[in-house]
């Protein structure tokens, strides 16, 4: 099962592939014919995808939350996320970054060497901290919170570079692909409403675990600081839109920055050893 | 078959002309069926559109055509023969179908890519058809050009973006907004450019209208115009604040908007404010751009969005072109199937094919020396000879009329010729012979042989 697993694993892969192809080439040339295709591919990736968690959990009796596998879920969400964007809005542009991410997402998890074998050098402490159903949640919580944050971070690339051709007053082929100015802006913001509360929830359920199984000074471990800086980060970009009326470029960037601190934590939490919080590692 | 072309356009007649000689849809079925009660004319269709006119006539002979459409057009429009010429493109055969393709594919047009000539050329076809003025070769040759009329507005981005500069305006406001559904527009000073400007961008969704003027009852006096609100020129600043769009176009030597008094009115804002300054001397500091989710554009920035579109045009109008000689390609593949020399040497090859073949199986159950061979071949001949003799002389004859190649068409169904693409039904046996056909065809062209070995 696990060698099913696998193959369609890399089959989800080579569909992803084939979809950053097509979208990609859909904006540059504006043929509608091929973007179906690019969904389709993406949706037919989506499907193995599912498949090949679902076929590798019943293999090892339950998601093993690895590094690998949690950047899996996170490339799994994104993707899910994604569909959900490309429907309501009707505009594949974001389909040439998006997919590729999760892409990445699933290359890092397969040839990136991260251990695998994490779960069976497990201590018995950790082993208890993990045996939970908080843990799962808490693990699909952040996921999705960091395809929202991914997702806002894009919009708000996009964003920048728009509005630096609008100042410029060129109007590149790239400009006229690119989508609106007021819809990049409001798909950063909103993406950051959807992930918030996601990641505030995941959050405060890994922190309850945490509690739960007495953990010592687990607000210490430098990646729960981490986590702690980005939902400071949102929350106030959150703050500064609603309340002060942020928004344009200077929102962009703090979406930016934000992201970053999720990228540091990401890079972190998968190479400095100490601490409770194992990450999956 | 031959295809005749009479038309003018802008680019070959003054508007004094043009005008003289359309054809609106309440008279083109008369006219229709005038052209096709000429016994030269066996189809037309008339394409009558503001920039152009054109008759389009499959007719008996090139020359006697192209007269008969002359004669038709200043007959109907009472209009001088000598004057007329003048200003007419006469086109013949082939070029008919590239030039009907090139206007479809708005590549004719005075503005390159409009999009609205497919649908009058559309109409034109539905008039022709109505009055029972087309038939298969028009009915062939249109529906292609709507074929290609399509594939040049997918496959190219030739009608994409603006090439004016109030919808270049338009065009940019939704690059920034999105939708212009209910956003608001601030018109300063009364030019015309600026009305014309504010009333697309009120055609595209933007619902309230604002105007200061430093003349207030001329500010009122537009504001109705757009049922929209005056607004006193000392409250100038504040009325930006709430606008999205701001036109601008005073006859004020100095500028009227200044970075200075702009700064504190989108100082707390977060939506975008997009400035169009279309006066000349100009209103606004250019200066303002530099103040974020500010966006100013003046007349040249506009133009040079035009400029560049039109050059994006131009370079997809290459692309176009492309597609206009693959579909001429496809058309005169069928149309040659149409004509009467091939039809007829295609009808010979086939009965060559069946005698051949008869004559082997009789051969094999007979015995006879080369002598009584000799004989028998000669006598399959003679039949095969004798049976056709009659039928494609006449047809050859018939072909050479207005309708000849409805001739052609009955000869290729009766003797199933039908080309490969729309071959259909009982079968491979047919498919067979007019393979086997096709091959003795090809070699007698190579050969440069008359007709199998028979001599006759």
């Amino acid at each position: 099962m696990l060698e099913v697993a696998f193959v369609a694993f890399w089959m989800a892969m080579a569909l992803y592939a084939a979809a950053t192809v097509l979208y990609a080439y859909h904006v540059a040339t504006k043929r509608a014919a091929l973007s179906w295709y690019a969904t389709f591919a993406t949706g037919a990736g989506f499907l193995l995808q599912t498949a090949s968690i679902g076929l590798r959990s019943s293999a090892t009796e339950g998601t093993e939350l690895t590094g690998s596998n949690v950047l899996v879920l996170m490339a799994w969400a994104l993707i899910l996320v994604y569909f959900v964007l490309e429907h309501v809005i009707k505009r594949k542009v974001y389909g040439t970054l998006l997919v590729p991410s999760a892409l990445v997402l699933m290359l890092i998890a397969q040839i990136g060497g991260l251990s695998s074998n994490v779960l069976s050098e497990l201590t018995p402490e950790h082993a208890a901290l993990l045996d939970n159903w908080r843990v799962g949640i808490h693990v699909a919580l952040i996921a999705f919170a960091n395809a929202g944050f991914l997702i806002s971070a894009v919009s708000s690339l996009l964003y920048l570079v728009l509005e630096r051709q609008l100042k410029a007053r060129k109007t590149s082929k790239l400009f006229s692909r690119l989508p609106s100015l007021a819809q990049t802006d409001t798909i950063a913001r909103r993406s950051v409403v959807w992930a918030f509360p996601a990641y505030t929830a995941g959050m405060m359920l890994g922190a309850l675990r945490a509690i739960e199984t007495d953990v010592q000074l687990w607000w210490a471990d430098p990646r729960v600081v981490l986590s702690g800086l980005v939902w400071l980060a949102f929350a106030g970009y959150q703050f500064l839109r609603w309340r002060v009326g942020w928004g344009g470029r200077k929102a962009a960037y703090l979406s930016l920055a934000g992201f970053v601190l999720v990228v540091v934590l990401a890079v972190v939490a998968r190479t400095v050893p100490s601490g409770f919080h194992i990450f999956g590692l | 078959m031959h295809l005749v072309l009479i038309g003018l356009s802008h680019k070959t007649a003054p508007v004094a002309i043009r005008e003289k000689l359309t054809f609106p849809a309440t008279v083109q079925q008369d006219a229709l069926t005038q052209l096709k009660r000429l016994e030269q004319i066996a189809e037309a269709v008339i394409v009558s559109t503001c920039n152009r006119t054109e008759v389009y006539a499959v007719a008996s002979g090139e020359d006697a055509g192209v007269e008969a459409v002359i004669d038709f057009l200043c007959d109907y429009h009472d209009l001088d023969r000598h004057e007329l010429v003048r200003y007419l493109y006469i086109i013949t055969g082939e070029a008919v179908v590239r030039h009907l393709f090139r206007v479809v594919a708005s590549l004719d047009s005075m503005v390159i890519g409009e999009a609205q000539i497919l649908g009058q050329v559309k109409e034109a076809y539905d008039h022709a058809l109505n009055a029972g003025t087309t038939a298969r070769a028009y009915n062939k040759l249109f529906r292609q050009s709507f074929e290609v009329g399509k594939r040049v507005r997918t496959e190219t981005a030739i009608g994409e973006s603006a090439v004016s500069i109030s919808y270049a305006a338009v065009e940019l406001a939704k690059k920034v907004f999105d939708t212009l559904d209910g956003r608001t527009i601030l018109i300063l000073g009364a030019g015309k450019m600026s009305e014309l400007t504010a009333k697309h961008l009120v055609c595209n969704g933007v619902t309230r209208v604002l105007v200061a003027n430093r003349t207030l009852s001329r500010a009122e006096e537009m504001a109705d115009r757009f049922a929209g609100e005056a607004v006193a020129y000392e409250r100038l600043y504040e009325a930006i604040a709430e606008a999205d769009i701001v036109i601008s176009s005073t006859a004020a030597t100095e500028y009227v908007v200044t970075k200075t008094d702009l700064a504190p009115a989108v100082r707390h804002r977060n939506r975008p404010l997009f400035l169009i300054d279309i006066a000349v001397p100009r209103d606004i500091d250019p200066a303002v751009n530099g103040l974020g989710s500010v966006f100013l554009y003046d007349i040249d920035d506009l133009s040079g969005v035009v400029e560049s579109n039109l050059e994006e045009r131009m370079t997809e109008a290459r692309r176009a072109e492309g597609i206009i000689e693959e579909e001429i390609a496809a058309f005169f593949a069928w149309a040659e199937s149409m004509e009467v020399v091939p039809t007829v040497t295609a009808i010979r090859a086939k009965a060559e094919v069946i005698r051949q073949m008869e004559l082997e199986k009789a051969m094999k159950r007979l015995d006879l020396s080369d002598k009584e061979r000799k004989v028998v071949e000669a006598l399959t001949c003679a039949i095969v000879n004798k049976m056709l003799h009659g039928p494609t002389a006449r047809l050859k004859k018939a072909a050479t009329g207005a309708d000849g190649y409805l001739y052609v068409d009955v000869a290729r169904a009766l003797y199933g010729l039908e080309d490969s693409e729309d071959r259909r039904g009982p079968g491979m046996f047919r498919n067979l012979i007019n393979q086997r056909a096709r091959e003795i065809v090809e070699k007698q062209k190579e050969t440069g042989d008359s007709f199998g070995d028979c001599g006759a």
